[in-house]
């Protein structure tokens, strides 16, 4: 579904990613973990072009990823910020139907019962008519998900969606992305939460001075590390 | 008691006189600010591209404006222009300013618009990069994140530097008043040559600024308390949200 080809990136000097390559599939649950500064958000960020990569090709669907189609594959990435970027001057309806009407061209009340709906299933749906200002990080995580998911994504990227959160709001948002994972979502998350990427990954990567260092089922790299690298990293944080 | 009141009559009505021009003050400050904000935006989007040469036209338009007296493009654009055309034209056209205010509207407008740009321009970056990046992560184009994302709270921010660049036009628009055009400085300066009640009429001027410029100035004083308590909608908290 996305095969990443060779990406390079670097900020003048500074390389933060090297030549990684890799391919992830339909309804694959991917967690990126690793040290800060090791490269997992812009790995993630490069995906869907908000970093443009300094070298190498990524694809979605086999359609190669370009500054003239960025607009219709951005469509089909939702995207979830650690920091939510809700948009304070809109409701959170409003935050949520504005892509689907603005960019797909959708009927406003479909676009608004299916708003609803979105809201329902994070368990938000009292809060349609709030603003960003008056909920809690963890809600307002949880409406950004609804967001992203009201474009109907194929895939959609997490960069540390819980690291901005007081810790008795991270279970709320957690559990709304692991009933994504169970309904198939192709999820690409860049995290620190090591449980919940032992729990509901298909694959770890563990990446360190911007390549992944190694990478295998949440068993094999949490029980059975073979990077020394990994095995320091996991030690200091497990 | 009736001498006191002799005393006060010439600045009544050297208010009243004053007040005469007010229309026109006010028709030129309204005509300037729309022209102002289409050209602010402009040059504040033109200053802020990621293309050289939509960037460049806008600086230099905003350097020259801003580096050269009001006074002096008033001048320009009221006996400058007129006299390039007839050169020009060698006679053919014979141009001239007709009605008169549009000097006021274009060359207060022009003015107003540098200024404008850079405080548009200071709003629009003032806006968390971040809105930026969600609104294009679903797919938006760069127009339609700067419409419905980044502008609503760019112009949320600049409220008050907007209100209070208003305040200022109302005042420079007395330097119209040079070229002949009849606003509320005109008016006292026509007084005046015509009776000699040089202290009244002026004062007279001055009080009916006071009138427009004071109101104002608490709107701007109201904005900048309300940016401070940076809330959600207002409508909300008014309903006792």
């Amino acid at each position: 579904m996305i095969r990443i080809e060779n990406l390079t990136k670097s900020f003048g000097d500074n390389v933060v990613l090297r030549n990684i390559s890799e391919h992830i599939v339909q309804n694959e649950v991917v967690c990126v973990i690793g040290p800060s500064g090791s490269g997992k958000s812009t790995f993630l960020r490069c995906l869907n072009r908000l970093e443009t990569p300094t070298e190498g090709k990524i694809y979605l669907d086999d359609v190669l990823i370009e500054e003239s189609n960025i607009n219709e594959v951005r469509v089909k990435m939702g995207m979830v910020f650690q920091n939510f970027n809700l948009f304070p001057h809109k409701s959170v309806l409003d935050n949520i139907t504005l892509a689907p009407i603005k960019v797909k061209r959708a009927d406003r009340a479909q676009a608004e019962a299916e708003a609803v709906e979105l809201l329902r299933k994070v368990g938000l749906e009292d809060k349609k008519d709030s603003y960003p200002d008056e909920l809690s990080g963890g809600q307002k995580q949880r409406v950004a998900i609804a967001r992203a998911l009201a474009m109907k994504p194929e895939v959609m990227l997490f960069d540390e969606p819980t690291s901005a959160l007081d810790p008795e709001m991270v279970g709320e948002v957690l559990e709304v992305m692991r009933e994504l994972a169970v309904n198939g979502m192709t999820m690409v998350i860049v995290t620190h939460e090591m449980g919940f990427a032992r729990e509901a990954a298909n694959r770890v990567f563990f990446m360190d001075q911007g390549y992944i260092m190694e990478q295998g089922t949440p068993q094999q790299i949490f029980e059975n590390p073979q990077n020394e690298r990994t095995k320091s990293f996991l030690s200091k944080v497990l | 008691m009736e001498g006191f009141l002799g005393v006060l009559a010439p600045y009544g009505e050297g208010i009243v006189i004053a007040l005469h021009g007010i229309g026109m003050t006010l028709g030129v400050t309204a005509g300037a600010i729309i022209l102002g904000m289409i050209i602010g935006l402009i040059m504040a989007l033109g200053k802020l591209s990621k293309f050289k040469i939509a960037r460049w036209p806008a600086s230099v338009y905003v350097e020259i404006i801003r580096g050269t007296p009001l006074f002096v493009q008033v001048l320009i654009l009221a006996y400058g222009v007129p006299y390039l055309v007839n050169t020009i034209s060698e006679g053919a056209v014979r141009f001239n300013w007709q009605p008169l205010y549009l000097v006021g509207i274009l060359a207060c407008g022009f003015n107003s618009g540098a200024y404008l740009a850079e405080i548009i321009r200071s709003g629009i970056q003032a806006v968390d990069h971040g809105q930026t990046e969600a609104a294009r992560s679903l797919g938006m184009t760069n127009g339609q994140n700067m419409r419905y994302i980044v502008l609503p709270q760019a112009l949320k921010i600049i409220l008050p530097a907007m209100a209070n660049e208003f305040v200022t036009l109302i005042k420079e628009t007395s330097i119209l008043s040079y070229v002949g055009i009849v606003e509320i400085t005109r008016e006292g300066v026509l007084w005046a040559s015509r009776d000699f009640e040089t202290f009244p009429a002026y004062i007279g001027v001055a009080v009916v600024y006071l009138c427009l410029t004071i109101p104002l100035s608490r709107v701007v004083a109201y904005l900048e308390k309300r940016m401070g308590s940076s809330g959600p909608s207002m409508k909300k908290r008014k309903a006792g949200m």
